[in-house]
């Protein structure tokens, strides 16, 4: 019995072991770049169930960036006294992704479920200065730089990954990072 | 008239100001007055430029701010002119009101390529002997005008326009003064009226005609506006002592009443201004003016006491089935707002008093100042039919109607218009009056967001410009229309023309040209002057057209 137990708690510690949480941390260009790990082959994780807002405020989209991760909700909210609308030319380029979610007056909002992955480029059809960027990553492991360009993704697990970088106005960069414990990645600015 | 320019700020401030722009600009490209203050595209407010779509209508309604919640949409605040808790104290405080931040100003420039037929060297016939006739090349490059635009909000319902053309042609001295004047936004509220029912404008400003021909997006103006009436004078035919020049699209001096909207329901317009049929500025060395001393100022406007009146009204029916749609400034698109599909009718109405003076003797045969006073009028209708963002019909009707008063000697008979200056008038008697008749029907079709295809026809019925085409001796060039063909002349008009940018736009304008003629015999049967060998100046214009 006690060896029974013994057994079972060093198989535990183990498992444990392995599954470690690590960090991910590096620079990547200063304001708007957003950083995630890209698609891990083999991993699926559970979907998404969190429900974001992005306003349109001032003829502007508020925030101006967000990443979500793939299969979260969208809130459009218009927080203007004029209509706005909302549409996406495509997804990460691909045109069959795009849509346009039509008009709505101040106050009101509509949703939209985000299954891609993809930079999504949000736009308005009358204010066509009006411009957002939606981030959908396909795992739960991103996050935004701050104004200094310094970023930190938390829990996660060890291993080998490709991380990609996404900047206003550059070319996504893709590294491939080693997670042990803690893991290191720069990106400069790409034209 | 020499033009007073004034210096308005030193250099470190001009630099200051540019370098304050360049700063504010986000990722934009340099953008016009407007675009300036909100941040915001051209094409918020203009479908192809200048044309407003629904949301620019409603802006210009508001007095050039956003209809609602204004101070939320502007990038560049205000500057107070006064806290505004000075309203509390006064009248022992100047009213608080506000100027824009940076100064709102747009400029505006183009420039043309025309090719003309070879028709145009008929002209050279009407050329008096011993004169070289105008060459008229067959293509020439031509710049239009480069053109200064200021206007927005001092607070309180206070908007202001302002827009100069500072160069016409390539010479800065053709250029003139366009819209400038005060608007004093629901000044009905003090009347506890309803919203937008009474506005006040004061100043210069082209009236509220049906269509802009200020602001239109065509390159050729349309034919009836500027059709002036001048009788015929023709001795082979009745006379008419009518000489009113007179155009529908000229600026107006003077004060308007308006109210309503120009997205939906009722709008109206009742302007008194200057009359000015005489199309010259007067000056006395004994009354000073206005602007200057006795012997300087920039002289007096109008030829007659008289302040003309014109009068508008239309009524705009939006066909939307959603009646918040319908009421909405612009409909809520499965795609996005965009302009109503509407129906709009309207008519309007011009009330002047044309005056001609004359030297002449009383009924006692002294000498005396004898005047011709001649009511006249324009009225028509107009309507548009909008079909959503992309596709709209316009038409304009107008009859124009001038009393003709001939003069008379002092036995009654009437005195050739020619002999005017060999006999002495000594009264007028009514003889038939000079009228004309006419319009435009176009059709806009915005095809793509950046491209405009156009078709238009206008329609000018003049009797006494045909009979002054046939003066051949010497010829008539006072006419409207030179050597017209025919009593109406048709014109048909295709164009299109493409947004390069929200602010750059490349146009191309084919005019079929009505008929004229140089050539006139008097038919051997009736003896009458008769026009032969008509033919047409077709012209095409390309232009480039750009703001900022």
């Amino acid at each position: 019995m006690k060896r029974n137990l013994l057994s079972m708690a060093l198989v535990i510690g183990a498992l444990t072991s392995t599954a470690a949480a690590g960090t991910l941390e590096g620079k990547a260009p200063a304001g708007n770049s957003v950083v995630y790990v890209d698609t891990i082959p083999g991993k699926t994780f559970p979907v998404a169930s969190k429900t974001v807002v992005i306003s349109q405020r001032g003829l502007a989209y508020v925030p101006h960036i967000m990443v979500i991760e793939q299969g979260s909700t969208v809130d459009f909210q218009n927080d203007d006294s004029v209509q706005h609308n909302v549409f996406w030319p495509s997804i990460s380029g691909n045109k069959k992704d795009g849509h346009n979610m039509g008009t709505w007056p101040k106050g009101d909002k509509r949703s939209f479920k985000f299954d891609h992955a993809g930079v999504v480029p949000l736009l308005c059809n009358v204010h066509s200065e009006m411009s957002g960027f939606l981030i959908v990553s396909p795992t739960p492991y991103f996050a935004q730089t701050d104004s200094a360009g310094n970023f930190k993704i938390d829990n996660i697990p060890d291993g080998k990954y490709t991380v990609v970088a996404w900047h206003e106005g550059s070319k996504p960069q893709t590294k491939s990072v080693d997670v042990s414990g803690t893991g290191k990645v720069d990106f400069a600015v790409a034209k | 008239m020499s033009r007073r320019i004034d210096v308005v700020s030193p250099k470190w401030f001009l630099i200051a100001q540019l370098l304050l722009l360049v700063a504010l600009s986000n990722s934009s490209y340099a953008i016009p007055a407007f675009a300036r203050m909100y941040g915001t595209s051209c094409s918020t407010c203009h479908l192809d430029f200048p044309k407003l779509n629904d949301f620019g209508k409603a802006f210009k309604d508001a007095g050039f701010k956003f209809p609602k919640e204004d101070e939320s949409m502007l990038k560049i605040p205000p500057v107070m002119l006064g806290a505004p808790a000075n309203k509390e104290l006064w009248p022992k405080a100047i009213w608080p009101g506000t100027i824009p931040g940076i100064p709102p100003i747009g400029l505006r420039y183009n420039t043309y390529f025309q090719y003309t037929g070879s028709s145009s060297n008929n002209f050279a016939a009407l050329t008096p002997s011993g004169s070289l006739p105008p060459f008229i090349p067959a293509t020439d490059f031509e710049t239009g005008f480069f053109s200064l635009y200021t206007a927005g909000n001092f607070g309180s319902d206070i908007a202001f326009w302002v827009n100069d053309d500072i160069s016409v042609s390539g010479d800065n001295s053709n250029g003139g003064l366009g819209d400038a004047y005060l608007k004093f936004v629901n000044i009905g509220r003090f009347l506890k009226l309803p919203q937008n029912a009474l506005n006040l404008r004061v100043g210069q400003f082209e009236l509220e005609i049906p269509f802009t021909q200020a602001r239109s997006i065509w390159t050729s103006p349309y034919d009836i506006y500027s059709q002036s009436n001048i009788g015929s004078l023709n001795s082979v035919f009745p006379q008419q002592f009518v000489n009113n020049h007179y155009v529908l699209a000229e600026t107006g001096k003077g004060i308007e009443l308006s109210g309503g909207r120009h997205t939906g329901g009722y709008n109206y317009s009742l302007a008194f201004i200057d009359q000015d049929t005489g199309g010259a500025v007067g000056n006395s060395p004994y009354v000073p003016t206005a602007q200057g001393s006795n012997q300087g100022g920039l002289g007096v406007q109008s030829n007659a006491d008289i302040k003309d009146i014109y009068a508008s009204f239309n009524y705009r029916f939006n066909l939307e089935r959603d009646k918040d749609s319908r009421n909405a400034i612009q409909a809520a698109g499965p795609t996005g707002p965009r302009d109503h599909t509407y129906l709009n009718v309207g008519t309007y109405y011009y009330y002047g008093r044309s005056v001609q003076r004359l030297e002449g003797v009383g009924p006692d045969g002294t000498a005396a100042l004898l005047t011709a006073r001649e009511p006249f009028y324009r009225v028509g209708g107009n309507m548009t039919f909008n079909y959503r963002c992309c596709l709209q019909f316009n038409a304009l009707y107008m009859f124009g109607h001038d009393m003709n008063l001939l003069p008379v000697d002092s036995g009654g008979n009437l005195i050739p218009l020619q002999s005017l200056g060999q006999v002495s008038p000594a009264g007028f008697v009514q003889g038939s009056p000079a009228t004309f008749s006419g319009g435009f029907a176009d059709v806009e079709w915005l095809a793509y967001p950046w491209m405009m295809v156009m078709m238009r026809y206008d329609g000018v019925n003049s009797s006494s410009d045909r009979l002054n085409a046939l003066i051949t001796n010497p010829s008539f060039t006072g006419s409207p229309f030179n050597a017209t063909y025919g009593a109406t002349r048709n014109r048909f008009t295709p164009a299109v023309q493409f947004l390069i940018h929200a602010n750059i736009k490349a146009s191309f304008e084919y005019e079929f040209r009505p008929s004229q003629s140089v050539v006139v015999a008097n038919n051997p049967l009736t003896g009458v002057p008769m026009a032969f060998n008509p033919f047409h100046t077709n012209t095409a214009v390309v232009g480039l057209d750009f703001a900022y």
